[in-house]
């Protein structure tokens, strides 16, 4: 049974779909990689899953039912549900990292204790290896560290997806490899849902349950890793050895 | 049309600001805690000193080229008169509103827009904040709380300008100059001036927040709405002291 549903969506800007017609499952507990070429809409089909973007036509459908985009109950209904890791880590600035793990919880449970609060703060910073980090600020860490903090706060309400904007672009590959690994052992350790924007095949190597090609505004390709080998779509082949030469 | 869609954000944004304010006043919620003191201190505390120095030398300025010709008919001690009336019900909401939208106004752009550019603005979006309400309501709340005390600084600056200019080139005694100005001034025309400014701050904030919210993506962008953010402020400003100007005359 999928967590999410995709029906017949179109996707853009100003009207201009960038994507039409895609129909898709995320299945639950599983890591989704959405890959494509630059420009192939990866980014805006994930704008649009967690909301940031209504579709131009068709139906992201959570639990059986449609989201109304233009509804806030709806869209409060999802951001409480989904954690988001944005490309940047789009940490605030102007918050020390206590404060920006902290935020998602005094918004949607601001009944909980301070006690209780600084509790999960400091869980989620040792999941992610940040522990005694609290006092820091977003600019006084490296990339790697902003967006492990980044993971921190995208998890600390327990949402049961997590999207991911190219979360190891940017990053040294060893930084990168530990990040990979920090989503999948987060993954395996709570049963939770990834959705991974990502070009770069080591990290869909070492993530990814199940894939989402995007080419020419619609799906070329979904299905699992083992799926891949199978397919005799020239393009599909094309692309992954295509990737694999330029990430080697 | 592309103007009519900027006027239809702008108005948007002026209502959802209202919109947020009355329910944050009501419930305490969906604002970061401390918020308000923090923007308190980077509006009231950082803009004084540049406030109080532009609106003492306006005073002396003002009060130099009006003496030579006060003096011409003899009429040097309506100099307090002409002083306390022009910056207390004019230039000092003017000179205080301009300063606000240089000093506040380009500080909030640039730090939305910036937020924009880096996700930050969409990542309070997914995880259910609201950025109007989030990012504008404490400075709305830390603008309207620091006015009078700005505006009670800028008059007792200005006219000390003019007090110094009266007593050096006129020779009007310090008492005598502010005894006349409390003759001619009215409480309803300071609290007037603190009106007018608190206006006027309304219009930096909102203003500022909508070329921060509204730009479209681009780092190089920034610097751009930052600038147009003063030219609009001050504009707003310009607009709204004729409004009063016609109302109140």
């Amino acid at each position: 049974m999928e967590i999410i549903r995709v029906r017949g969506l179109s996707v853009g800007y100003g009207g201009t779909p960038v994507l039409e017609h895609l129909d898709f499952d995320i299945l639950p507990g599983r890591v989704t990689v959405i890959v494509g070429e630059s420009g192939s809409g990866k980014s805006t089909l994930l704008k649009t899953l967690i909301g940031l973007l209504p579709p131009l036509a068709g139906a992201v459908v959570l639990d059986g039912r449609p989201i109304d985009f233009n509804s806030e109950e709806d869209l409060r209904n999802l951001y409480a549900r989904i954690g988001v890791l944005f490309q940047n880590s789009a940490l605030l600035n102007s918050l020390s990292l206590y404060e920006n793990i902290a935020l998602p919880l005094r918004i949607h449970r601001p009944d909980q204790a301070p006690a209780e609060e600084a509790k999960r703060v400091a869980e989620m910073l040792g999941r992610v290896g940040l522990q005694g980090s609290e006092k820091k600020f977003p600019y006084e860490l490296s990339g790697g560290m902003r967006k492990r903090a980044a993971v921190a706060r995208a998890m600390v309400l327990d949402p049961e997806i997590v999207f991911c904007d190219e979360p190891s672009a940017g990053l040294d590959p060893i930084t990168a490899t530990g990040l990979d690994a920090l989503l999948k052992d987060l993954c395996k350790a709570h049963g939770m849902t990834f959705v991974v924007v990502t070009h770069e095949l080591r990290s869909i190597e070492r993530i990814a349950d199940r894939i989402l090609l995007l080419r020419d505004g619609a799906v070329r390709f979904h299905g699992g890793l083992g799926d891949l080998d199978k397919t005799k779509d020239p393009y599909v082949k094309a692309f992954f050895l295509r990737t694999a030469n330029h990430d080697h | 049309m592309k103007h009519f869609d900027n006027v239809e954000k702008f108005f948007t944004l002026f209502s959802d600001e209202l919109y947020h304010t009355g329910r944050y006043l009501r419930r305490r919620q969906g604002v970061m805690p401390g918020a308000v003191v923090q923007q308190m201190f980077a509006m009231g505390y950082r803009s004084f000193p540049i406030i109080t120095l532009i609106t003492f030398l306006v005073g002396v300025t003002i009060s130099l080229t009006s003496a030579s010709q006060l003096r011409l008919f003899g009429a040097d001690v309506y100099l307090a008169d002409l002083i306390g009336l022009a910056m207390i019900k004019e230039l000092v909401p003017l000179m205080t509103g301009i300063m606000m939208a240089g000093k506040i106004g380009a500080s909030i752009t640039a730090e939305i827009a910036t937020m924009k550019v880096m996700d930050e603005i969409d990542a309070l979006r997914t995880m259910g904040v609201v950025p109007e309400k989030f990012l504008m309501v404490p400075r709305l709340i830390a603008i309207t709380l620091c006015v009078p005390l700005l505006v009670v600084l800028a008059d007792v600056v200005g006219l000390a300008g003019g007090v110094l200019v009266g007593r050096l080139s006129l020779g009007i005694p310090p008492l005598v100059f502010l005894k006349e100005v409390f003759r001619v001034v009215a409480v309803s025309d300071f609290l007037l001036g603190i009106g007018k400014t608190m206006v006027f701050g309304w219009a930096v904030v909102v203003g500022s927040g909508y070329k921060g919210f509204f730009i479209s993506r681009g780092a190089e962008e920034v610097g751009t709405a930052t600038t147009d953010s003063v030219v609009l402020s001050i504009a707003l400003i310009i607009g709204l002291d004729c409004v009063f100007a016609f109302v109140l005359n």
